[in-house]
């Protein structure tokens, strides 16, 4: 494996196009990975055309690059100004944002910029060593009805995260779950809740719900203390994680590589279940469950090591089988495509080379956000010296043009704006937002998986039972649920 | 080595179809005069699709190939959701100017077939061509010992009671659940249908045995069939494509249906200036003629059966799958509008 790695290394090293291609890769998804509604998936739809000019390695190499920064630009702006460039950064923003207020802004973005390197270095090593039979034991062993219950497993502790009291922490994940079924539904494809409304039959977008929950309720709330006279603005910490803040979370790094791998590498799933499941884990094992969601540096650690850790990850039943987890792994099998290549197992035997540098350019990716992230998080930070009346109709515009854009749909801007003021009321009244959207983005998928997992066992839901890991994920998740419950009946008494 | 020579045999017996179906490009004119120096900027293509998908590819490639030929360059607009009907309202509300055009596929046939308020691709629309046919097989995997080929699949399936699976995209009305229909009616079998709305997922169900069968085209997995991984065991066409020689059709075991052929196409308002549309049809059916665009349908089994058809040809298949999708869906007893 060395010997490879050192080969594809000096492949990649060895020839300055092939480095000039590395570092537009590295610079290019990390800008659009942290501009919110474009993401690296624009940037790889732009590329795509011109990749058949290049080698077949150059190209898939550039992809994957792209796929590693990309995945950890849009933490910056969740951690910031509470816009996450992507929904896989949007569990980032859930305690990253509350650090920045209080004046850890350098701390969190320290912490992201180091475990996205961690996270997505650990997953890139696993990646070379183990692709092909990791990939055939998770296409074996985890079917619709075992997806379903992660998600399930994941949801059980949604309702502790960020709400004022646990019974408005479930109605917060219930108004998430509720909002996922707008749409047509996953599997019969008959439309609910769109009112006659075409463009939503597609359902909520991520993007804008997020957008709208985050950072224009984010924005109504800060207006709204600037008017009344209360508003502070954060100050602007350059103070990084100590090594032994770091050290004392070597836990929760070490889980949340596991957490994303396995996320990763379920095909069609990917970096956003990754990172929303491993922040739910974190909230799980933690004895302050009711600091999360308030500004916790684990939350942060958790977020994103498990989102880069699911890009090596999603590599693996792409190039293993040729099945991509993503959109962008799926635009990857187009770029295979256009040099008459096909991902699969024939590419370790025909192309080896290819494959090498393709490790080896994830591997010096990560590196690369570390470095990177380092030299510029200085630099980035000050932007929140500018002025609130400022920053805040910059951010509106900024997120408005990300709800349009991604689709182009000017009901996703409306939704936007709903999803804002709905959000903006919903704080003033002690609920979750980060649950909301754990709710809206763990819905989906496990609604799908839920129906899909049904089809599998004839509607009988005991065969569900018959499956070891669903079994142990939805007992695990059905013992922490009912444990909050009697927690919340246990608070409620001791209250009185 | 096995794998690698299965693989070699495999593309040989497909160069050696794609020689027997020799291409020839049915529109002549090399160039074509602009009318009133239209277009003077670029055409947004509008894409109801994601851009990794069936959609985006093709969409992607048809627009290289009429840039290529015209130098006008194309933004593709992507507008996923709702089976296609979001792109189709966006586009349906765009100008008719000729400057937005659209790529669509047979979901918009069926989607009319069923609620005659949405738009025809056949009238409210110009087909300006129709760039990919192709037809459905139904795989299993290649190291499956329960059976081996279709009447012994028949034959399993009808021992489980119901019990069997396979994964499609099985959404009512969709020419899979359709066509799924008409085969477990013919052969007197109940399997239950898997529904994946995205192909990695159906894919992995079948290469991991989550599932024990597949419902798909032969250019989508051409990867699987290219490793050994994936063999068709019944192709739903009316004749054995020469690439599929080994595999019986529909026919041939003893069913008798037309079948239900996915296609994908390109399109432009029905009431667009008309010397627009005739330079457009010319670049578009032009376009499929370039080399670039015959490389990418070689390389996703576009060139197994006749792919192209010219506006009149497409408005006739249209026509066709409308009227077969209208009256499957009344035998059904779904509620026609």
């Amino acid at each position: 494996m060395i010997e490879n790695f050192l080969a594809g290394s000096s492949a990649l090293f060895g020839d300055p196009f092939t480095i000039g291609i590395f570092v537009f890769g590295v610079i290019g998804g990390m800008l659009f990975g942290a501009i919110p509604g474009v993401s690296m998936l624009t940037l790889a739809a732009i590329l795509l055309p011109f990749t058949a000019g290049l080698e077949p390695a150059q190209g898939v190499m550039l992809f994957a690059v792209i796929y590693c920064t990309g995945t950890y630009g849009g933490a910056i702006t969740a951690i910031l100004f509470n816009i996450p460039g992507s929904a896989e950064n949007a569990p980032t923003a859930f305690d990253g944002y509350p650090m920045t207020q209080k004046g850890q802004s350098g701390k969190a973005v320290g912490a992201a910029v180091l475990c996205s390197a961690i996270g997505g270095m650990a997953s890139a090593l696993v990646m070379m060593t183990a692709t092909e039979p990791l990939a055939n034991w998770a296409i074996r062993n985890i079917g619709p009805p075992e997806i379903f219950a992660l998600v399930f497993f994941g949801l059980a502790v949604a309702s502790t995260v960020g709400a004022r009291t646990i019974w408005k922490g479930w109605m917060s994940v219930l108004i998430g779950l509720l909002i996922a079924t707008i749409g047509q539904d996953p599997v019969g494809g008959i439309n609910r809740y769109n009112f006659g409304l075409t463009d939503l039959a597609a359902g909520i977008a991520f993007v804008p719900a997020i957008l709208g929950f985050f950072a224009v309720s984010e924005i109504f709330v800060q207006a709204e203390k600037k008017a009344s006279g209360k508003y502070k603005a954060p100050k602007v910490s350059m103070t990084f994680p100590s090594f032994l803040e770091l050290w004392m979370h070597k836990i929760a790094v070490f889980r949340s590589i596991i957490v994303g791998f396995f996320c990763g590498i379920l095909p069609g799933i990917g970096a956003t279940l990754a990172a929303f499941m491993s922040y739910g884990e974190a909230v799980r094992w933690s004895k302050k469950k009711e600091e999360f969601g308030k500004g916790k540096l684990e939350g942060v650690i958790s977020a994103e090591t498990a989102n880069n850790a699911a890009t090596g990850a999603a590599m693996i039943p792409l190039l293993a089988l040729g099945l991509p987890g993503g959109a962008l792994t799926a635009m990857m099998v187009a770029v295979f495509q256009m040099h008459d290549l096909q991902p699969g197992p024939l590419v370790f035997m025909l192309s080896p080379d290819l494959i090498w540098i393709v490790f080896a350019a994830m591997f010096y990716a990560n590196l690369s956000i570390l470095l990177i992230g380092v030299l510029e998080t200085k630099t980035i930070l000050n932007l929140l010296k500018i002025p609130f009346q400022f920053l805040a109709p910059l951010i509106l515009m900024l997120a408005t043009t990300g709800a349009y854009i991604s689709r182009g749909l000017v009901l996703d801007v409306m939704i936007m704006f709903a999803a804002g003021i709905i959000g903006y009321l919903l704080r003033r009244t002690g609920f979750s937002i980060p649950a909301i959207v754990l709710g809206l983005i763990l819905g989906k998928i496990g609604e799908q998986n839920f129906a899909q997992g049904m089809q599998m066992v004839h509607y009988d839901i005991g065969t569900y039972f018959s499956r070891p890991i669903c079994t142990v994920l939805i007992a695990a998740g059905a013992i922490t649920l009912l444990s909050s419950i009697y927690r919340a009946f246990t608070s409620a008494k001791t209250a009185e | 080595m096995k794998k690698f020579l299965g693989t070699v045999a495999l593309t040989t017996a497909i160069l050696a179809s794609g020689a027997a179906n020799a291409f020839e490009c049915k529109r002549s004119e090399a160039s074509f005069d602009k009318p009133g120096g239209f277009p003077e900027r670029a055409l947004t293509m509008i894409v109801p699709y994601g851009p990794a998908g069936g959609s985006g590819q093709v969409a992607a490639a048809m627009a290289e190939a009429v840039t290529g030929l015209t130098g006008i360059p194309i933004n593709r607009d992507h507008k996923p959701g709702g089976s296609g009907t979001v792109g189709m309202t966006a586009y349906m509300a765009a100008p008719a100017d000729g400057y937005n055009v659209l790529e669509h596929i047979d979901d918009a046939s069926s989607a009319h077939a069923l609620d005659s308020s949405l738009p025809n691709p056949a009238e409210d629309l110009i087909p300006l061509v129709v760039s990919q046919v192709t037809f459905s097989q139904i795989y299993i995997r290649t190291n499956e010992t329960r059976f081996t080929d279709w009447p012994s699949f028949v034959e399993w399936v009808k021992a489980q009671n119901g019990k069997a699976t396979i994964a499609n995209v099985s959404k009512e009305g969709s020419m899979e659940r359709v066509t799924m229909g008409f085969i477990t009616d013919a052969a007197g079998m109940e399997i239950q249908q898997i529904s994946f709305d995205k192909g990695a997922p159906r894919y992995g169900a079948l290469l991991g045995g989550q599932v024990d069968a597949l419902f798909e085209q032969p250019g989508d997995v051409r990867n699987f069939l290219d490793a050994k991984q994936f063999k068709p065991i019944l192709t739903i066409f009316d004749e054995r494509p020469g690439a599929f020689a080994d595999t019986p059709t529909h026919r041939e075991v003893g069913m008798d249906f037309d079948p239900l052929l996915r296609f994908r196409g390109f399109y432009v308002h029905a009431d667009a200036p008309a010397d627009r549309v005739e330079w457009l049809k010319w670049a578009f059916q032009r376009g499929y003629c370039q080399d670039s665009y015959q490389a990418f349908n070689e390389s996703k089994f576009m060139t197994v059966i006749d792919s192209y058809r010219e506006t009149e040809g497409a408005k006739d298949l249209i026509n066709r799958s409308i009227d077969q999708y209208r009256n499957v869906y009344k035998a059904m007893g779904l509620d026609v509008k």
